[in-house]
Protein backbone atom coordinates (compact mmCIF):
# COMPACT_ATOMS: atom_id res chain seq x y z
CA UNK A 1 0.00 0.00 0.00
CA UNK A 2 1.31 3.49 -1.31
CA UNK A 3 0.97 6.13 2.08
CA UNK A 4 0.99 9.77 1.42
CA UNK A 5 3.26 11.80 3.29
CA UNK A 6 2.14 15.60 3.86
CA UNK A 7 3.34 18.59 6.56
CA UNK A 8 -1.01 18.94 7.74
CA UNK A 9 0.18 17.00 10.95
CA UNK A 10 3.15 19.03 11.64
CA UNK A 11 2.10 22.66 10.69
CA UNK A 12 3.00 25.37 13.84
CA UNK A 13 -0.36 26.43 14.89
CA UNK A 14 1.02 30.53 14.76
CA UNK A 15 1.62 29.57 11.18
CA UNK A 16 -2.24 29.22 9.79
CA UNK A 17 -1.64 32.44 7.86
CA UNK A 18 1.26 31.17 5.51
CA UNK A 19 0.69 28.50 2.80
CA UNK A 20 3.95 27.63 1.67
CA UNK A 21 7.41 26.18 3.18
CA UNK A 22 10.62 24.87 1.73
CA UNK A 23 11.87 21.57 2.38
CA UNK A 24 15.72 22.02 3.70
CA UNK A 25 16.56 18.67 4.18
CA UNK A 26 16.22 15.07 3.46
CA UNK A 27 17.25 12.36 5.83
CA UNK A 28 16.25 8.86 4.27
CA UNK A 29 17.19 8.23 0.20
CA UNK A 30 14.45 6.89 -1.60
CA UNK A 31 14.56 3.43 -1.48
CA UNK A 32 15.71 3.73 2.40
CA UNK A 33 13.69 1.79 4.73
CA UNK A 34 11.96 3.56 7.21
CA UNK A 35 10.27 3.34 10.59
CA UNK A 36 6.66 4.77 11.76
CA UNK A 37 8.35 8.09 13.59
CA UNK A 38 11.42 8.64 12.08
CA UNK A 39 12.27 11.49 10.55
CA UNK A 40 12.08 11.68 6.60
CA UNK A 41 12.49 15.34 6.44
CA UNK A 42 12.73 19.03 7.51
CA UNK A 43 10.79 21.90 6.29
CA UNK A 44 11.13 25.02 7.05
CA UNK A 45 7.91 27.69 7.21
CA UNK A 46 8.94 31.21 7.66
CA UNK A 47 12.64 30.72 9.12
CA UNK A 48 11.00 27.59 11.47
CA UNK A 49 12.77 24.29 11.31
CA UNK A 50 10.25 21.35 11.46
CA UNK A 51 10.65 17.75 11.43
CA UNK A 52 8.30 15.38 9.46
CA UNK A 53 7.92 11.53 10.62
CA UNK A 54 7.36 9.03 8.47
CA UNK A 55 3.57 8.17 9.42
CA UNK A 56 3.90 4.30 8.72
CA UNK A 57 6.41 1.47 8.44
CA UNK A 58 7.97 1.03 5.05
CA UNK A 59 10.26 2.02 2.05
CA UNK A 60 10.28 5.50 1.16
CA UNK A 61 9.15 5.12 -2.67
CA UNK A 62 9.55 8.71 -3.81
CA UNK A 63 10.50 12.43 -2.40
CA UNK A 64 7.59 14.06 -4.72
CA UNK A 65 9.48 17.13 -3.26
CA UNK A 66 13.06 17.70 -3.68
CA UNK A 67 15.49 19.93 -1.18
CA UNK A 68 15.34 23.17 -1.55
CA UNK A 69 12.11 22.61 -2.98
CA UNK A 70 9.00 24.87 -2.27
CA UNK A 71 5.55 23.49 -1.73
CA UNK A 72 1.98 24.38 -0.81
CA UNK A 73 0.16 23.42 2.68
CA UNK A 74 -1.49 20.25 1.53
CA UNK A 75 1.40 19.51 -1.22
CA UNK A 76 2.37 15.68 -0.91
CA UNK A 77 6.10 15.65 0.37
CA UNK A 78 6.93 11.82 -0.07
CA UNK A 79 5.45 8.30 -0.22
CA UNK A 80 5.80 5.62 1.58
CA UNK A 81 4.87 1.75 0.35
CA UNK A 82 4.51 0.07 3.67
CA UNK A 83 5.38 -3.84 4.73
CA UNK B 1 16.12 5.42 25.73
CA UNK B 2 15.21 8.59 24.81
CA UNK B 3 16.47 10.26 22.05
CA UNK B 4 17.02 14.05 21.31
CA UNK B 5 14.54 16.16 19.27
CA UNK B 6 17.09 16.59 16.70
CA UNK B 7 17.16 12.54 15.42
CA UNK B 8 15.84 11.53 12.94
CA UNK B 9 15.24 7.98 13.41
CA UNK B 10 16.60 4.35 14.11
CA UNK B 11 19.79 4.96 12.16
CA UNK B 12 20.40 2.34 9.84
CA UNK B 13 22.12 2.94 6.84
CA UNK B 14 19.17 4.34 4.77
CA UNK B 15 19.96 7.61 7.24
CA UNK B 16 21.76 10.14 6.20
CA UNK B 17 21.81 13.24 9.07
CA UNK B 18 23.16 16.45 8.60
CA UNK B 19 26.47 17.82 10.36
CA UNK B 20 24.84 19.72 13.11
CA UNK B 21 22.71 16.63 13.89
CA UNK B 22 25.44 14.26 13.67
CA UNK B 23 27.37 16.80 15.62
CA UNK B 24 24.55 16.64 18.26
CA UNK B 25 24.27 12.99 18.07
CA UNK B 26 27.51 12.02 19.72
CA UNK B 27 27.12 15.00 22.13
CA UNK B 28 23.72 12.96 23.58
CA UNK B 29 25.25 9.54 23.74
CA UNK B 30 28.31 11.26 25.68
CA UNK B 31 25.75 13.02 27.85
CA UNK B 32 23.88 9.67 28.18
CA UNK B 33 26.91 7.50 29.41
CA UNK B 34 29.02 9.99 31.58
CA UNK B 35 27.23 12.60 33.74
CA UNK B 36 30.25 14.74 34.05
CA UNK B 37 29.50 15.90 30.44
CA UNK B 38 27.54 18.98 29.85
CA UNK B 39 27.17 21.76 27.51
CA UNK B 40 27.41 25.61 28.22
CA UNK B 41 27.50 28.75 26.20
CA UNK B 42 25.40 31.21 24.54
CA UNK B 43 22.23 30.60 23.02
CA UNK B 44 22.72 26.67 23.47
CA UNK B 45 19.98 25.87 25.63
CA UNK B 46 16.14 26.66 24.53
CA UNK B 47 17.35 28.45 21.18
CA UNK B 48 19.67 25.24 20.75
CA UNK B 49 22.27 27.06 19.60
CA UNK B 50 22.26 29.39 16.59
CA UNK B 51 23.77 27.06 14.36
CA UNK B 52 22.17 24.02 15.58
CA UNK B 53 25.27 23.07 17.48
CA UNK B 54 22.56 21.84 20.44
CA UNK B 55 19.36 21.71 19.03
CA UNK B 56 17.62 18.88 21.22
CA UNK B 57 19.51 18.71 23.48
CA UNK B 58 17.55 20.90 26.15
CA UNK B 59 14.66 18.55 26.00
CA UNK B 60 16.76 15.42 26.99
CA UNK B 61 19.23 16.99 29.56
CA UNK B 62 17.53 19.54 30.99
CA UNK B 63 19.09 22.93 31.95
CA UNK B 64 21.47 21.45 34.60
CA UNK B 65 23.54 20.21 31.74
CA UNK B 66 22.52 22.59 28.87
CA UNK B 67 23.63 25.94 30.15
CA UNK B 68 22.99 29.11 28.83
CA UNK B 69 25.63 31.62 30.41
CA UNK B 70 25.94 35.10 30.44
CA UNK B 71 27.58 37.22 27.85
CA UNK B 72 30.99 36.95 28.97
CA UNK B 73 32.99 34.11 27.32
CA UNK B 74 36.01 35.21 30.13
CA UNK B 75 33.79 33.71 32.86
CA UNK B 76 32.14 30.71 31.41
CA UNK B 77 35.52 29.09 29.41
CA UNK B 78 37.05 29.61 32.73
CA UNK B 79 34.17 28.11 34.32
CA UNK B 80 35.01 25.10 32.21
CA UNK B 81 38.39 25.00 32.77
CA UNK B 82 37.80 24.96 36.30
CA UNK B 83 34.85 21.86 35.82
CA UNK B 84 37.49 19.70 33.79
CA UNK B 85 40.01 20.24 36.22
CA UNK B 86 38.11 19.02 39.14
CA UNK B 87 37.19 16.54 36.91
CA UNK B 88 33.87 16.85 34.72
CA UNK B 89 34.40 16.60 30.85
CA UNK B 90 32.83 20.02 29.95
CA UNK B 91 31.56 21.33 26.60
CA UNK B 92 31.76 25.07 26.10
CA UNK B 93 30.92 27.05 23.02
CA UNK B 94 32.42 29.86 22.04
CA UNK B 95 29.57 31.15 19.22
CA UNK B 96 31.89 32.89 16.53
CA UNK B 97 35.50 31.70 16.47
CA UNK B 98 36.00 35.64 15.71
CA UNK B 99 34.88 36.33 19.62
CA UNK B 100 37.65 34.25 20.99
CA UNK B 101 39.61 37.44 21.31
CA UNK B 102 37.31 38.08 24.53
CA UNK B 103 38.81 35.32 26.63
CA UNK B 104 41.67 34.33 24.99
CA UNK B 105 43.40 34.24 28.12
CA UNK B 106 41.01 31.25 29.14
CA UNK B 107 42.04 29.78 25.91
CA UNK B 108 45.62 29.77 25.44
CA UNK B 109 46.77 30.51 29.00
CA UNK B 110 44.95 28.08 30.90
CA UNK B 111 42.90 26.04 29.19
CA UNK B 112 45.86 24.92 26.62
CA UNK B 113 48.56 25.35 29.55
CA UNK B 114 47.43 24.45 32.83
CA UNK B 115 48.27 20.65 32.49
CA UNK B 116 51.98 21.85 31.89
CA UNK B 117 52.12 24.81 34.52
CA UNK B 118 50.86 22.34 37.15
CA UNK B 119 53.41 19.75 36.54
CA UNK B 120 50.97 17.13 35.25
CA UNK B 121 48.61 17.77 38.56
CA UNK B 122 45.59 18.40 36.69
CA UNK B 123 44.62 17.94 32.88
CA UNK B 124 41.92 19.84 31.64
CA UNK B 125 39.52 17.06 29.64
CA UNK B 126 37.27 19.86 27.90
CA UNK B 127 36.17 20.90 24.45
CA UNK B 128 35.86 24.39 23.13
CA UNK B 129 33.50 24.30 20.35
CA UNK B 130 32.98 27.08 18.40
CA UNK B 131 31.23 28.42 14.78
CA UNK B 132 33.83 29.10 12.08
CA UNK B 133 33.61 30.53 8.33
CA UNK B 134 32.00 32.88 6.03
CA UNK B 135 30.37 33.94 2.44
CA UNK B 136 26.94 34.51 3.88
CA UNK B 137 27.26 38.59 4.29
CA UNK B 138 28.12 38.51 8.02
CA UNK B 139 31.03 40.77 7.40
CA UNK B 140 34.91 40.72 8.82
CA UNK B 141 33.69 39.95 12.72
CA UNK B 142 31.51 36.79 12.02
CA UNK B 143 33.08 35.57 9.04
CA UNK B 144 36.40 34.40 9.87
CA UNK B 145 37.80 30.76 10.44
CA UNK B 146 41.08 31.61 12.17
CA UNK B 147 42.07 27.86 11.83
CA UNK B 148 45.94 28.99 12.16
CA UNK B 149 45.75 30.95 15.28
CA UNK B 150 44.01 28.11 16.85
CA UNK B 151 46.18 25.80 16.07
CA UNK B 152 49.59 28.22 16.23
CA UNK B 153 49.30 28.14 20.44
CA UNK B 154 50.58 24.84 21.99
CA UNK B 155 48.70 22.90 24.23
CA UNK B 156 45.20 22.31 22.70
CA UNK B 157 44.13 19.64 19.50
CA UNK B 158 42.12 21.52 17.31
CA UNK B 159 39.76 19.83 14.62
CA UNK B 160 37.37 20.54 11.84
CA UNK B 161 35.08 18.27 10.61
CA UNK B 162 33.53 18.53 6.87
CA UNK B 163 31.16 15.62 6.81
CA UNK B 164 28.13 14.29 8.95
CA UNK B 165 30.23 11.16 9.40
CA UNK B 166 33.61 12.88 10.36
CA UNK B 167 31.62 14.73 12.63
CA UNK B 168 29.97 12.68 14.88
CA UNK B 169 33.09 10.68 14.87
CA UNK B 170 35.57 13.23 16.06
CA UNK B 171 32.82 14.75 18.48
CA UNK B 172 32.73 11.27 20.34
CA UNK B 173 36.80 12.05 20.43
CA UNK B 174 37.04 14.58 21.55
CA UNK B 175 34.81 14.90 24.51
CA UNK B 176 36.95 11.29 25.29
CA UNK B 177 40.11 12.83 24.92
CA UNK B 178 42.16 13.72 28.39
CA UNK B 179 43.35 17.13 27.20
CA UNK B 180 41.33 20.43 25.77
CA UNK B 181 39.91 19.98 22.25
CA UNK B 182 39.12 22.80 20.01
CA UNK B 183 36.31 21.69 17.63
CA UNK B 184 35.73 24.01 14.94
CA UNK B 185 32.42 23.06 12.96
CA UNK B 186 31.94 25.15 9.81
CA UNK B 187 28.48 26.89 9.79
CA UNK B 188 28.02 26.42 6.32
CA UNK B 189 28.57 22.24 6.68
CA UNK B 190 26.02 22.10 9.02
CA UNK B 191 22.61 21.81 6.78
CA UNK B 192 21.04 24.76 8.26
CA UNK B 193 17.81 25.50 5.89
CA UNK B 194 18.75 29.10 5.70
CA UNK B 195 22.19 29.25 5.05
CA UNK B 196 23.90 28.43 1.58
CA UNK B 197 25.45 25.11 1.88
CA UNK B 198 27.21 22.73 -0.72
CA UNK B 199 26.58 19.40 -1.56
CA UNK B 200 28.11 17.04 0.55
CA UNK B 201 28.54 17.46 4.26
CA UNK B 202 25.22 15.31 4.78
CA UNK B 203 26.15 11.76 4.77
CA UNK B 204 25.04 8.38 6.03
CA UNK B 205 26.33 8.23 9.88
CA UNK B 206 25.82 4.62 11.73
CA UNK B 207 23.37 4.78 15.28
CA UNK B 208 25.90 3.66 17.06
CA UNK B 209 29.32 5.45 18.67
CA UNK B 210 32.25 5.60 16.43
CA UNK B 211 35.49 7.64 16.84
CA UNK B 212 37.37 9.29 13.81
CA UNK B 213 41.17 9.69 15.56
CA UNK B 214 42.29 12.57 16.13
CA UNK B 215 45.83 13.61 14.09
CA UNK B 216 44.45 11.41 11.14
CA UNK B 217 43.51 13.04 7.73
CA UNK B 218 41.25 11.58 5.08
CA UNK B 219 41.91 10.87 1.80
CA UNK B 220 38.63 12.25 -0.15
CA UNK B 221 39.54 11.33 -3.35
CA UNK B 222 42.43 9.82 -5.31
CA UNK B 223 44.43 10.87 -7.88
CA UNK B 224 47.95 10.34 -9.54
CA UNK B 225 48.32 14.14 -10.97
CA UNK B 226 48.38 17.00 -8.09
CA UNK B 227 47.42 16.94 -4.43
CA UNK B 228 44.99 19.40 -2.69
CA UNK B 229 45.29 19.43 0.51
CA UNK B 230 42.29 21.49 2.81
CA UNK B 231 39.87 21.39 5.32
CA UNK B 232 36.38 22.27 5.94
CA UNK B 233 34.02 23.92 3.16
CA UNK B 234 36.63 23.67 0.95
CA UNK B 235 36.86 20.13 1.16
CA UNK B 236 34.01 20.45 -1.27
CA UNK B 237 34.83 23.04 -3.35
CA UNK B 238 38.28 21.12 -3.88
CA UNK B 239 36.05 17.98 -4.78
CA UNK B 240 34.09 20.07 -7.19
CA UNK B 241 37.36 21.09 -8.88
CA UNK B 242 38.74 17.67 -8.80
CA UNK B 243 35.23 16.58 -10.93
CA UNK B 244 35.94 18.99 -13.75
CA UNK B 245 39.64 18.97 -13.94
CA UNK B 246 38.63 15.03 -14.12
CA UNK B 247 37.02 16.14 -17.09
CA UNK B 248 39.95 17.34 -18.97
CA UNK B 249 41.78 14.19 -18.19
CA UNK B 250 43.62 15.34 -14.52
CA UNK B 251 43.20 13.37 -11.80
CA UNK B 252 42.84 15.28 -8.42
CA UNK B 253 43.78 13.36 -4.84
CA UNK B 254 41.55 15.58 -2.45
CA UNK B 255 43.30 15.05 1.29
CA UNK B 256 40.92 16.63 3.87
CA UNK B 257 43.27 17.26 7.41
CA UNK B 258 39.80 16.84 9.32
CA UNK B 259 42.43 17.42 12.53
CA UNK B 260 45.25 20.24 12.20
CA UNK B 261 46.55 19.72 15.54
CA UNK B 262 47.89 16.99 15.63
CA UNK B 263 48.67 17.17 12.36
CA UNK B 264 49.00 13.77 9.93
CA UNK B 265 51.99 15.07 8.15
CA UNK B 266 52.40 11.18 6.78
CA UNK B 267 49.40 11.67 4.81
CA UNK B 268 50.24 14.63 3.26
CA UNK B 269 53.48 13.79 2.23
CA UNK B 270 52.67 10.36 0.09
CA UNK B 271 50.24 12.29 -1.48
CA UNK B 272 52.73 14.60 -2.77
CA UNK B 273 55.10 11.77 -3.07
CA UNK B 274 52.79 10.24 -5.57
CA UNK B 275 52.19 13.66 -7.09
CA UNK B 276 54.74 15.91 -7.37
CA UNK B 277 52.68 18.48 -7.95
CA UNK B 278 50.58 20.32 -4.32
CA UNK B 279 48.25 22.79 -3.76
CA UNK B 280 47.22 24.15 -0.64
CA UNK B 281 43.72 25.50 0.12
CA UNK B 282 42.07 27.07 2.70
CA UNK B 283 39.65 29.65 3.96
CA UNK B 284 42.02 31.19 6.89
CA UNK B 285 44.42 34.23 5.93
CA UNK B 286 47.44 33.44 3.76
CA UNK B 287 49.97 34.74 6.13
CA UNK B 288 51.56 32.66 8.74
CA UNK B 289 48.60 30.41 8.49
CA UNK B 290 47.54 26.81 7.26
CA UNK B 291 48.76 27.39 3.66
CA UNK B 292 52.21 28.30 4.80
CA UNK B 293 52.33 25.32 7.82
CA UNK B 294 51.59 22.11 5.02
CA UNK B 295 53.97 23.87 2.79
CA UNK B 296 56.88 23.81 4.77
CA UNK B 297 55.91 20.30 6.05
CA UNK B 298 56.22 18.85 2.51
CA UNK B 299 59.27 21.20 1.96
CA UNK B 300 61.51 20.22 4.97
CA UNK B 301 60.79 16.39 4.54
CA UNK B 302 60.93 15.66 1.04
CA UNK B 303 61.68 18.29 -1.06
CA UNK B 304 62.62 16.75 -3.87
CA UNK B 305 59.44 15.09 -4.43
CA UNK B 306 57.64 18.74 -4.78
CA UNK B 307 57.92 19.81 -8.62
CA UNK B 308 55.55 23.02 -8.38
CA UNK B 309 53.51 24.40 -5.39
CA UNK B 310 51.09 26.70 -5.28
CA UNK B 311 48.13 27.85 -2.40
CA UNK B 312 44.61 29.50 -2.14
CA UNK B 313 43.81 30.87 1.00
CA UNK B 314 41.99 34.53 1.96
CA UNK B 315 44.21 37.17 1.23
CA UNK B 316 45.41 39.33 4.01
CA UNK B 317 42.11 41.79 4.53
CA UNK B 318 39.11 41.92 6.41
CA UNK B 319 37.05 39.64 4.83
CA UNK B 320 33.77 42.46 3.37
CA UNK B 321 30.75 42.57 4.38
CA UNK B 322 29.43 43.13 0.00
CA UNK B 323 28.47 40.09 -1.65
CA UNK B 324 30.61 40.18 -4.80
CA UNK B 325 34.10 41.31 -2.27
CA UNK B 326 33.71 38.34 -0.02
CA UNK B 327 32.96 36.11 -2.99
CA UNK B 328 36.33 37.48 -4.35
CA UNK B 329 38.15 36.95 -1.68
CA UNK B 330 36.89 33.02 -0.35
CA UNK B 331 38.65 30.86 -2.58
CA UNK B 332 36.28 29.50 -5.43
CA UNK B 333 36.25 26.24 -6.72
CA UNK B 334 37.20 27.53 -10.06
CA UNK B 335 40.24 29.32 -7.91
CA UNK B 336 41.40 25.66 -7.32
CA UNK B 337 40.77 24.41 -11.06
CA UNK B 338 43.16 27.11 -11.62
CA UNK B 339 45.88 26.81 -9.22
CA UNK B 340 45.82 22.71 -9.96
CA UNK B 341 46.38 23.73 -13.71
CA UNK B 342 49.00 26.12 -12.73
CA UNK B 343 51.04 23.74 -11.10
CA UNK B 344 50.74 20.92 -13.83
Amino acid sequence: MIVDVDSESVWPADADDVDEAVVANWFVREGGAVDAGDTLCEIQIEKVSVDVTAPESGTLAERVVPENGEFRRDDVLARIETD
Amino acid sequence: MSTPASDPGTGDADRELTMSRAMVDAIASEMRADDEVFYMGEDVQDYGGIFDSTEGLLDEFGRDRVVDAPISETAYVGAAVGAAQAGMRPIAEIMFADFVGVCLDQVYNQMAKNTYMSGGSFNVPMVLTTAVGGEYNDAAQHSQTLYGLFSHLPGMKVVVPSTAYDAKGLMHAAVRDDDPVVYMFHKRLMGIGWMPAPEGPKTPVPDEDYTVPLGEADVKREGEDATVVTLGLHVHRALDAADRLADDGTEVEVIDLRSLVPFDTETVLDSVEKTGRLVVVDEDYQSFGVTGEVIARVAERAPDALEAVERVAIPDVPIPYSRPLEKEVNPQVEDIVAAVESVE
